[in-house]
């Protein structure tokens, strides 16, 4: 979506929105399941084989989770779409940070578990609702603005709570339980800033390109496209799977 | 036009500036390739970074699971041991009746000895009149080494609902194990669990076939020394095979 910087002639709205749906349907394809006498691989199994506290690799686990996780940079990248100060920008990730910090605990640890199709069905609402917020329709549909830290916030939670979801289907030991969560939430962060700051970059590029504003409510679409199709794949799942 | 977009008076990163924040995120990327993501997930570490950070014994385990997982889906069984040690192989013929005890982990960490519990006498006769006419139990104990990183899998070939006691022990040491089943032809990536646990010192039950099929115990060593494991099986199998 940035491939026109130098040429500053936009693409056909059309193409940028079906390149990213094509890129984020080949990344729900890559999902496997690969077991060996019935012990997982990857990951889980890691996880699954391991006890104890093991501080650094969890937070390598939860950092990589934020990193590879779409659709939570996917609502981050919504987030910070239109912040420009720095200020702005912590304040708002500091919000989803706690929000999703709270729920990732607890959920764990109280072992609640929402269907991870509902959560993430959710988390693909949220991309929608930010494109919404960034486009300017509430304001247009219903005639009032609702409040986008207090939205960021309740959202972290939801985001926490697809986390956790995942998590508890890792099968931790409960040996080291809590560290190893406490780290994985540090990872999580760290991950978190890591996409962030490649996100900032690409956009300060992007913004000084003189059409930012005709790519932005273009990207925002998209978005929202994004989130429906996250959307739309969860509550398939949820209905298709027994 | 859209929501704050009050921003247009901001003053934007320089071009310069930017290309900066470009080199800069290139060089932690790289650094980060190299010492946490390679080691992690490869079990490639130029550094030594990663076996410092503890994430290379991460990489290694994953290979091992994923090289597992592709020789298990290439149908290759993977090259067990040259000689399967058996140490001791004792076939009764007299019918053993069912004991039933609760299958729950042994949580002491003191050395099992190959002692299994003693079946109560008046158990025993109530559970024997209660069965009816069943093929000739027959009781086999098998005994060997695994060294660290090494997995083994027993399985017994049973027919629907037969059953089994058994108990292992790590002897000392401690084992992760997953109790499982496959029917004949198992469709692929087809699991059916009984149980499972990490590193603990062994195990005892009662294993009830689900389906006609093979069943039995995977473990693997995750510890750093060798762990000698002992098993001692009874009641209505059909024949008992180490396959890894």
């Amino acid at each position: 979506m940035f491939s026109d910087l130098s040429a500053g002639r936009p693409l056909p709205a059309g193409r940028y929105t079906l390149l990213i749906i094509l890129a984020c349907m080949l990344l729900l394809s890559s999902i496997d399941a690969a077991f060996a006498h019935g012990v997982a691989t990857g990951d889980k199994g890691y996880i699954q084989e391991s006890s104890g506290v093991l501080i650094i690799p969890f937070i390598y686990l939860g950092a990589k989770h934020m990193v590879t996780g779409y659709d939570h940079l996917l609502f981050l990248f919504g987030v910070i779409f239109f912040l420009y100060r720095l200020k702005d920008v912590g304040l708002y990730v500091t919000l989803f940070a706690m929000g999703h910090s709270v729920t990732l605990l607890l959920g764990v640890l109280t072992n609640i578990s929402v269907s991870a199709y509902v959560v993430d069905a959710i988390i693909g609402f949220s991309v929608v609702y930010k494109a919404l917020d960034n486009l300017g329709a509430f304001p247009r549909w219903f005639g009032f603005q609702p409040n986008t830290k207090a939205a960021t916030l309740l959202f972290g939670l939801m985001h926490g709570f697809g986390l956790a979801t995942k998590i508890q289907d890792f099968d931790i030991s409960p040996d080291g339980l809590l560290i190893n969560l406490i780290a994985f939430n540090v990872g999580v962060e760290i991950g978190q800033i890591l996409a962030l700051s490649a996100i900032l970059i690409l956009m300060g590029f992007w913004r000084r390109n003189r059409n930012f504003m005709r790519h932005a409510y273009t990207a925002n679409v998209a978005m929202m496209s994004l989130g429906f199709l996250l959307m739309g794949y969860q509550i398939s799942g949820l209905i298709l799977t027994p | 036009m859209m929501y704050n977009s009050e921003f247009s008076s901001q003053p934007q990163p320089s071009a310069a500036q930017l290309v900066r924040s470009t080199l800069a995120a290139l060089v932690v990327a790289t650094v980060l390739l190299i010492c946490v993501v390679l080691p992690s997930e490869y079990a490639v570490d130029p550094t030594g970074a990663g076996r410092f950070l503890g994430l290379t014994e991460m990489g290694e385990i994953k290979q091992q699971l994923a090289a597992e997982a592709a020789a298990d889906a290439a149908d290759t069984a993977v090259p067990a041991p040259a000689a399967v040690p058996v140490a001791t192989a004792a076939v009764s013929t007299a019918p053993l009746p069912a004991v039933t005890v609760t299958a729950k982990p042994v949580v002491q960490p003191e050395p099992q000895p190959a002692a299994k519990p003693v079946e109560i006498a008046a158990a025993k006769t109530a559970q024997a009149a209660a069965e009816p006419a069943k093929p000739a139990a027959r009781s086999r104990t098998v005994s060997f080494v695994l060294k660290p990183g090494q997995g083994a899998e027993i399985k017994l070939e049973m027919k629907q609902n037969a059953l089994v006691n058994y108990s292992w022990s790590a002897n000392g040491g401690k084992l992760n194990y997953d109790t499982h089943g496959d029917p004949y032809d198992a469709p692929k990536s087809f699991y059916h669990g009984y149980g499972k646990g990490r590193f603990v010192p062994g195990d005892s039950g009662e294993l009830k076939a689900a389906f006609d099929g093979k069943h039995g115990w995977f473990w693997r060593n995750r510890t750093k020394q060798n762990v000698t494991l002992s098993l001692e099986v009874s009641g209505d199998f059909i024949n008992l095979k180490r396959v890894i």
